[in-house]
């Protein structure tokens, strides 16, 4: 391959369709592109440094406020990471809650990337058709947290908020509602002959390289690697309730959708089974946790992208001393080295939201070194202006 | 934890401080032992990388490896410490594990660890800060 012919696209800083900071190289040789180069570190964080600064229940509120979308995946994950120091058990009750308010969250995550890639392929029906459906789904939401996002319903121990048995049936007519029409949409989903000949075969992940890189959640289900949180240590309600696991073997992007949309009606037959056992009785949601001693713990829990990972060490205070946090973006992002290399540029916008990768989850904290005071925003803001100057100048070749 | 303990019997002269609670497994391994150990956790045992976590604590600088073996849900965390504060540096075990090539490499630009043998030692996070870095992010509580 003849080098001169090749040339480099810059993507980003601000990803053309998924609006969130970051950068790729696509080093490309007429119309293929035969290398990709990953920058992140766009977007300035610091939430484990501040956990470490924060009481444990201060810390939940924290990490919920990683990501918008997976607002009940962090927090989760985090008391179970407190719960594993001391093995703390939880009521049967607010475990079935803590299932229920994360598979509602699943459905709108899947939904919400179901309606960007359509919109990404120029299909806005399907766009149209998930995010009409997404909106009963924060309804419930709300509904049962007073809130569309962050709901504030984690604590170590169970959880700060009861369903009202009273609110079931409602949520039950809801929920008939949206398995029907996700029915209807997986149905066009799967027969859509603009679908197969746009997304079959674009952007594969093989299974070995799901493995090699570690990746996770759908994007490693649609490669054939069945690894599920839910399934592979069942947490809350999880071990109590019937669903499947959706396995798919062909890696690419029509697989990471299909698994998604089947994924939904999973959530959907595990929140019936959640709320048929809500309704039926009453009881504790929240046992009284006077302190954490020291030690370690390891937390998870299957977000819609994949799994979340906290990790918290403690020393018998009330706040952590380690607190570390991998979002599954922080390892299905790297996955675009194998999936993007060889396809036409005109496949690669669509590989990379194929992960449903969210930036603001995989980015960590930035140190700004200001000699003589605290660095504002101020200075972060010319510090991206200074990065986008450079890479402008790289690429003008002056 | 029926694996583990065909772990510890195979990698047991390898391991100390072995801290076993339910579904988890923690152990410290000397750095030169840690390539055997992750390459038998990952390929033989086909366990998954979750992550790497760094820890400041007084004896020295931790790295914790959290390998996830799936058909189980059972965790297997293999511990570095490195006694130098102020040089610390390691084996990295992205050449066996793709997976670890980006936790390494934002380990080494927060904490300051060398990670010997590192296919791309570059920083990850602010390889185009305008600004001089040559002191890791973390700040430093315990030294």
């Amino acid at each position: 391959m003849n080098e001169n012919s090749r040339n480099t696209i810059p993507v980003g800083p601000y990803h053309p369709l998924l609006e969130e900071a970051e950068y790729f190289t696509l080093t490309v040789d007429g119309e293929t592109v035969v290398d990709i180069d990953l920058d992140i570190g766009w977007m300035h964080r610091g939430h484990e440094y501040l956990s470490e600064q924060r009481t444990f229940t201060q810390s939940i509120y924290l990490v919920e406020r990683i990501c918008g979308i997976c607002s009940t995946s962090h927090p989760l994950a985090c008391v179970h990471a407190i719960e594993d120091v001391d093995n703390i058990e939880i009521p049967p009750r607010a475990a079935y809650i803590r299932s229920l308010v994360g598979e509602l969250e699943r459905i709108h995550s899947h939904l919400l990337w179901l309606g960007l890639a359509g919109h990404f392929i120029g299909y806005d029906t399907l766009w149209m058709w998930s995010w009409k459906y997404r909106e009963p789904v924060l309804e419930m939401c709300e509904k049962i947290s007073g809130n569309r996002n962050h709901y504030g319903m984690m604590r170590v121990g169970g959880v700060a908020r009861d369903v009202d048995p009273g609110q079931v049936p409602e949520m039950m007519d809801i929920l008939d509602m949206l398995e029907k029409k996700m029915q209807m949409v997986a149905g066009a989903a799967k027969d859509d002959p603009v679908l197969h000949s746009r997304l079959k075969g674009v952007g594969v992940l093989s299974n070995q390289d799901a493995i090699d890189y570690c990746a996770v959640g759908p994007t490693s289900r649609a490669s054939g690697v069945p690894g599920d949180v839910r399934k592979d240590e069942p947490n809350d309600a999880y071990g109590w309730v019937d669903f499947d696991r959706i396995v798919l073997q062909n890696g690419d992007v029509y697989d990471k959708l299909v698994v998604r949309v089947l994924e939904t009606l999973e959530s959907i037959k595990i929140i019936r089974q959640c709320l048929e056992a809500l309704g039926e009785s009453n009881g504790e949601i929240l046992n009284n946790v006077k302190e954490i001693p020291p030690g370690e713990g390891i937390g998870r829990y299957e977000a819609p992208r994949g799994e979340v990972f906290h990790y918290v060490r403690t020393d018998g205070t009330n706040r952590p001393i380690r607190h570390k946090v991998r979002a599954p973006s922080y390892v299905n992002i790297p996955t675009y080295t194998a999936s993007c290399r060889g396809i036409p540029v005109a496949d690669a916008l669509i590989t990379l939201a194929a992960v449903d990768p969210c930036y603001c989850c995989t980015e960590r904290d930035i140190k700004v070194l200001t000699p003589d005071r605290d660095p504002s925003n101020l200075d972060l803001l010319e510090l991206s202006r200074e990065k986008t100057d450079r890479i402008r100048r790289e690429i003008n070749g002056s | 934890m029926p694996d583990a303990e065909k772990f510890l019997e195979r990698m047991g002269d390898k391991i100390t401080e072995v801290v076993h609670k339910p579904k988890r497994l923690y152990f410290v391994v000397k750095d030169d032992d840690l390539s055997e150990v992750a390459e038998y956790l990952f390929h033989i045992m086909k366990c998954r990388l979750s992550t790497a976590t760094a820890t400041e604590v007084h004896r020295g600088i931790e790295v914790l490896y959290q390998f996830s073996d799936d058909s189980t849900g059972d965790y297997y965390c293999p511990r570095v410490v490195m006694t130098d504060k102020e040089h610390p540096s390691m084996h990295s075990i992205t050449p066996i594990v793709k997976g670890a090539e980006w936790i390494e490499r934002e380990m080494m630009e927060f904490w300051g660890i060398e990670f010997r043998g590192h296919p791309r030692p570059e920083r990850l996070l602010s390889k185009d800060h305008p600004q001089n870095l040559d002191q890791p992010y973390r700040f430093r509580r315990l030294s």
